[in-house]
């Protein structure tokens, strides 16, 4: 927990000053979480700013201070669920959005090892981006949150409030979608 | 078969490892604060008229019902009583001076007349 309980109490009873406190303390954490599970680092102010307020709304509703963090994760979870929705973006399955020639006149033009390093990471993330393109937009969140987050199945379970063994079906059936997705990409580019 | 499987496993977990390195955590801007406050006021504004609106409503739906109410309950001074019947209506409406067109006629014997 990055704050304390009694705080999260303050915050409950309308003190703003508890509430900023609160939003200074996991601002960093939630910025990270989002800009991993949407991918576009130019919303990702917008939709943390969304679950704060969301957060500030249904406070009220938390009914221990305890799981607070759970809580926030389901806030941030939601958040970037309808955020992704609203977009939908759907892209075809392919290993990058850069074709070669692109990336050969990136190398040609930047050489340094610091922008070949920002090419590699560009198409690490737009490789990602395309595998998840291969289940839903609610399961590349959990599938995010499980594979890249970090979180173990406990974690999820109080997130989503769903049992361990529901949660371990839907996550191997989502990991079994984007492996199909990775293995026919790697064909794709090695024929 | 297995083992490519087992490859792709693992180059996969490797691609979500890297992945997590390769997302930029955007710092946030300095008008995160302000701007987060700003859209909590609205969204307040927003639903404290949204409320006010409701409980208006509500007072407005609970005054036409007692109105209604109200009229139902006063007796109408109508001309014809839905509750008699024709016949009803009509027996009320014949005065002892109009004959009486509805009832058998009667004979009114005096009665102490003796009987043969």
């Amino acid at each position: 927990m990055l704050v304390d309980f009694e705080l999260i109490r303050r915050a409950q009873k309308s003190d703003a000053a508890a509430f900023n406190e609160i939003v200074l303390a996991y601002r960093k954490r939630i910025l990270g979480t989002i800009a991993r599970l949407i991918a576009r680092p130019e919303d990702v102010e917008d939709v943390a700013q969304e679950v704060f307020l969301r957060l500030y709304f249904s406070l009220d509703q938390l009914r221990t201070a305890e799981v607070f963090e759970p809580w926030l994760y389901r806030l941030t979870v939601n958040a970037a669920y309808d955020y992704l929705r609203k977009q939908r973006r759907r892209q075809e399955f392919r290993m990058s959005d850069l074709s070669e020639q692109q990336v050969m006149l990136a190398d040609a033009t930047a050489g340094g090892k610091a922008e070949k390093e920002d090419i590699h990471r560009k198409k690490v993330r737009e490789s990602v981006d395309s595998l998840l393109g291969a289940v839903s937009e609610a399961d590349r969140v959990l599938l995010l949150l499980k594979e890249v987050e970090g979180l173990s199945l406990k974690e999820l379970e109080k997130v989503y409030k769903v049992n361990e063994n529901a949660l371990k079906v839907r996550l191997f059936r989502a990991r079994q979608r984007v492996l199909k997705a990775f293995g026919s990409a790697k064909k794709g580019a090695a024929g | 078969m297995n083992s490519m499987h087992g490859s792709d496993d693992q180059e996969l977990d490797a691609l979500f490892r890297a992945y997590h390195d390769a997302c930029p955590v955007p710092e946030a801007g300095a008008n995160f604060m302000p701007n987060l406050w700003a859209r909590i006021e609205s969204r307040q504004r927003s639903t404290f008229s949204f409320r006010h609106m409701a409980n208006a409503l509500t007072t407005a739906a609970v005054a036409a019902s007692l109105a209604l109410g109200i009229y139902m309950s006063i007796p109408r001074s109508s001309a014809f009583d839905n509750n008699q019947t024709y016949v009803e209506e009509l027996a009320a409406a014949n005065t002892p001076d109009t004959m009486d067109l509805v009832n058998p006629a009667t004979l009114d014997l005096p009665a102490d007349r003796p009987s043969r």
